[in-house]
């Protein structure tokens, strides 16, 4: 007992030194945040002297001057020192890597709460246990991700400081009130991290593991706000406030933070990483999988593949949305960034994108489809696929039409004009609109007969059940499809409004579905079990390309992203004047995104070979393919 | 199931017939029209049926016993699809497009096809069986397949890197980024927060619910509501601006706008592209008025460098027009064309 008691104490303090972490930033920072420290001394240094106001770019509120204006700079080895090579392109690469291997490590310890809360709650001691040791997994993987992530963060800063010391001088010194706040926060994540690890064995059961739950919740929550703080320089540069029209510092650096654009990228950026984590992991075990030489294996790897990717698309779904909100926010605050990102200069990578988005939808269903081949029972959807893949397909092609055609002058003239009749009509943001959602309804359709593939519904009102949710899908259609038709007829600032009603069909359709068919299948009977290692070779692939899709997507967005500045450091505050600021053509773009989706992967494999030098085998309770013994993922079964 | 999929057959077959016969010319191309305005979902709408009778041919020939090779039936949709897309929709697609949506309907067959280890093994099995030539005939293919496949490949690949004298692909930008403020007649306006100052109810204050209640009806007819004539001799405010801005229309910019405002004007068919359709929702009605305003000032010359190859031959209307009369034109086009300007708010 006394030995417990110890433990749980030694929890307890533990804890409370992470929590004691998470605070002390803040705490150190508190008298800053609250006037500026800047502000103070520039006050009181000048004590009766003329204090000098400005007004704020984006706020329009008046305040002390407080900072240099920016640095107008010349191209020369003073502001942009070089190597005998194009600066910006290796900036690229360093920001790159590190904001993948970033994601990776913010993702993984959300998928290590979520499995390692799915592992407590769920009764069935030897799923528990399998939960367990597959959070126990991810989190080692992502220990040795942690180091390369730091270790990137260490090349990109000298990168900046060697290729862009004035640009990077000018943002350090208007975030120096919460630069070391930063700087906390990574000791803080660190040292949870660490404690969280290795604390692991320790605090496996009872209320030990109840503490150790809570300390993958505080290290998510200081990884959260490390990526807020991250989010809030490129904020700034996208959408600078906080500063006078010179760019001078004006005191509030919760001004300076809180840009126009924050918040819809701190939510793009949470469920982006979120959904990434996933197809990594998802990868991971594809690969495992089709390496492996047992059903042992096969049957734990597919089991892996499936959560991830089941977590990974629970990410994913509402990802667009948050797109879409982001880009309206681009909207509002500058009618020009916009529409180069989606109309003029960018367009044609949006249409990438928008192929990729398709592709990460596709891949998902189809992976959805091949796993309805390892349950038994679930042979009565196979014939209606054929019309989900068709629905599927309307989709994407209206979802992928370019508003900006690429032709020759000689299909121009045959074209009669830019506009076609029917690609001007599917090239607009009304039909794209119900084109994605259709493709989301689908994919929700899609798990809802994957849920229900080796049952049938024992409630009394199971045929009523089954007619209101297919009377219900089938309304949800027509209400997406009718809305995209009627955006045309009705004026543009009510139609960005109709986006609420298809998106509030398209989560009710998953919410509502998800949860009728929950009810619905309590207590079902059982046609046969899930065969966990029996799915096909293709369904690994499809989980590859998913992943590969996810990371080629997060290149070009950020990218994209990043280009809408045009010629400038910081958006009409700091003209970039070096010799790269131009847009680069998509060609080149693509190669380079490419590129950096390729070093990761590879570089990737190898911190997956490294955490597998020291992994212990997930022992595997129950033999696949033997009906009842098989491991069942929560929730779904 | 039976008497459905027998419609749905039925009609599958005399949609290709009829497809069939337009593409040949044997039927009148304009037996069955796609016609403007409702093209985009006669396109979606005819895809449906089509695939709903394949499903019914198909189910209707396994019932009779002579079930269709699902090998074919891959091969011969996607087939089906590109010719659909080639020679059915006009005007022509351009090839770009044609090869993206190629594609995705390939990835959209091999996805049905292989859904399940079933249908994937029948699919593959005339591949395989040519693999493995046991039979002479599949010796044969084997061997064909051997020296066709190169030569095509190579055929491809000659006749992509062969010198052309083909002008060549432009990536044109239709809206190129609008500058945050423009300067027309010494005064600067600020496109984010400018208003067009005669969109204005009868009280004379900004009011676009008034004016978007008074444009013509959208759609195929673009009829003119009764109590909506600007021509009326006794129309104020906002109507009478659009009749002024509809004789300025008419005097300076019908010529290659086009009467009906699609851009088939006098001399449009003398530039390519062709002036902007304004009747196409791609166009005006995506675009704030102030875009319009920076656009008709400053003209094709006035383009910026996003815009790419600078295929605008339109005049800066700056040089002719007041600011007032530019205001009252772009009035005038929103009225005809039943569209209403982009907001934000």
């Amino acid at each position: 007992m006394g030995r417990v008691a110890g433990k749980k104490l030694f929890s307890i303090m533990a804890l409370c030194a992470m929590i004691g972490l998470l605070l002390l930033p803040i705490a150190v920072s508190l008298p800053s945040l609250a006037m500026g420290a800047d502000g103070a001394d520039a006050v009181k240094k000048d004590g009766e002297a003329k204090v000098e106001k400005g007004r704020d770019v984006y706020y329009k509120t008046e305040g002390i001057v407080v900072g240099a204006p920016a640095p107008k700079t010349v191209d020369g080895p003073r502001d942009y020192p070089r190597y005998n090579f194009e600066s910006r392109v290796l900036l690229w690469f360093a920001n790159q890597q590190h904001l993948y291997y970033g994601s990776f490590v913010l993702a993984v310890p959300i998928f290590c709460m979520v499995i390692e809360f799915m592992g407590v709650v769920t009764k069935d001691k030897a799923m528990a246990k399998r939960y367990d040791q597959l959070a126990y997994d991810f989190i080692k993987i992502s220990l040795t991700a942690y180091s390369l992530t730091a270790i990137l963060g260490g090349i990109l800063i000298f990168t900046f400081l060697t290729l862009y010391p004035a640009f990077f001088g000018y943002l350090s010194g208007i975030f120096r009130p919460v630069m070391h706040i930063y700087a906390l926060m990574f000791v803080a994540e660190s040292g949870t991290l660490y404690i969280y690890y290795y604390g692991w064995d320790k605090m496996k059961e009872g209320f030990l593991k109840w503490i150790h739950l809570s300390m993958s919740v505080i290290l998510n929550v200081i990884g959260t706000l490390l990526m807020f703080l991250a989010n809030s320089w490129i904020g700034f540069m996208m959408s600078p406030a906080g500063v006078d029209e010179q760019g001078r510092y004006l005191g509030n650096i919760w001004h300076v933070i809180h840009t126009a654009l924050w918040n819809p990228l701190n939510v793009h950026r949470i469920l982006g990483n979120m959904a990434f984590g996933g197809g990594v992991v998802a990868a991971y075990a594809a690969y495992k999988f089709l390496a492996s030489k047992t059903d042992e294996d096969r049957a734990h790897y597919d089991w892996m593949g499936y959560i991830a990717m089941a977590l990974g698309v629970a990410f994913l779904i509402p990802l667009p949305f948050a797109g879409y909100w982001l880009m309206r926010e681009v909207y509002a605050y500058r009618q020009q960034m916009g529409i180069t990102l989606m109309g003029g200069l960018l367009a044609w990578l949006f249409i990438i994108q928008a192929t990729m988005i398709g592709i990460l939808f596709l891949s998902t269903n189809y992976y959805l489809w091949q796993a309805l081949g390892r349950m038994r029972g679930a042979e009565k959807y196979q014939r209606y696929i054929k019309y989900l893949v068709f629905v599927l397909c309307c989709g994407y092609l209206v979802f992928i039409t370019p508003h900006t055609i690429v032709m020759t002058p000689a299909e121009l003239k045959a074209m009669g004009g830019q506009q076609h009749p029917v690609l001007g009509n599917y090239g607009v943001m009304s039909a794209k609109n119900g084109g994605i959602n259709v493709i989301i309804t689908t994919t929700i359709l899609s798990f809802v007969w994957y849920m229900r593939g080796n049952k049938v519904s024992t409630v009394s009102w199971s045929k009523f059940g089954n007619i209101f949710m297919g009377v219900f899908f089938g309304c949800a259609y027509v209400n997406i499809i009718w809305l995209a038709i009627y955006g045309y007829y009705i004026p543009a600032n009510v139609r960005v409004g109709l986006s609420v009603p298809q998106v509030a069909t398209t989560l009710s359709c998953l919410f509502f579905m998800f949860a009728l068919n929950t009810a619905m299948m309590k207590g079902a009977k059982q046609m046969g079990a899930i065969e966990w290692g029996k799915i096909s070779v293709r369904s690994q692939y499809a989980l590859i390309m998913l992943a590969t899709a996810f990371t080629w997507m997060m290149g070009l967005m950020g990218y994209i992203r990043s280009s809408v500045r045009l010629f400038w450091h910081v958006n009409e505050i700091m003209r970039d004047n070096s010799p790269w600021a131009y847009t680069h053509t998509v060609g080149f773009a693509a190669n380079m995104i490419s590129f950096n989706v390729l070093f990761f992967w590879v570089s990737i494999l190898f911190v997956f070979w490294l955490g597998s030098l020291g992994l212990k085998k997930a022992p595997v309770e129950a033999k696949a393919g033997v009906p009842g013994a098989a491991p069942q993922p929560a929730g779904g079964h | 199931m039976k008497a459905l999929m027998s419609v749905a057959a039925i009609i599958g077959a005399a949609g290709i017939l009829l497809l069939a016969g337009m593409t040949v010319g044997i039927v009148p191309s304009n037996t069955v029209r796609l016609i403007e305005g409702y093209m985009p979902v006669q396109v979606i709408a005819e895809l449906t049926l089509f695939v709903a009778g394949f499903t019914g041919i198909s189910y209707m020939m396994s019932a009779m016993g002579m079930a269709f090779p699902r090998f074919w039936q891959g091969i011969l949709f996607w087939a089906f699809l590109l010719i659909y897309l080639k020679f059915r929709v006009y005007p022509p697609i351009p090839f770009s497009v044609r090869a993206m949506y190629g594609t995705i309907s390939l990835v959209a067959i091999f996805m049905w096809v292989s859904a399940n280890e079933e249908d994937w093994n029948k699919f593959k099995q005339p591949i395989m069986n040519v693999l493995d030539a046991k039979t002479g005939g599949t010796k044969f293919l084997r061997i064909a397949y051997l020296v066709i496949i190169p030569i095509l490949i190579g055929g491809f690949s000659y006749n992509a890197m062969v010198p052309k004298s083909e002008e060549p692909i432009e990536l044109r930008t239709v809206h190129p980024a609008p500058p945050a403020s423009t300067k027309v007649h010494g005064k600067t306006y600020t496109l984010q927060t400018s208003q067009n100052p005669y969109r204005v109810n009868p009280e004379g204050k900004y009011d676009q619910e008034y004016s978007n209640s008074n444009i013509v009806e959208q759609g195929m007819g673009r009829l003119m509501k009764p109590t909506s004539n600007p021509w009326d001799k006794d129309a104020q405010g906002y109507l009478k601006y659009v009749r002024e801005g509809g004789e300025i229309f008419y005097q300076n910019c019908h010529f290659c706008h086009g009467d009906n405002l699609n851009g088939r004007g006098l001399h449009a068919f003398a530039f390519n592209p062709i002036p902007a359709n304004f009747t196409d929702p791609g166009t005006i009605a995506q675009l704030q008025e102030t875009f319009i305003f920076w656009r008709v000032s400053k003209g094709g010359i006035g383009l910026p460098n996003e815009g790419f190859p600078w295929a605008s031959v339109m005049p800066p209307w700056e040089q002719h027009l007041t600011v007032d009369e530019i205001w009252k034109v772009i009035l005038f086009e929103y009225w005809h064309t039943g569209y209403y300007p982009r907001t934000w708010d």
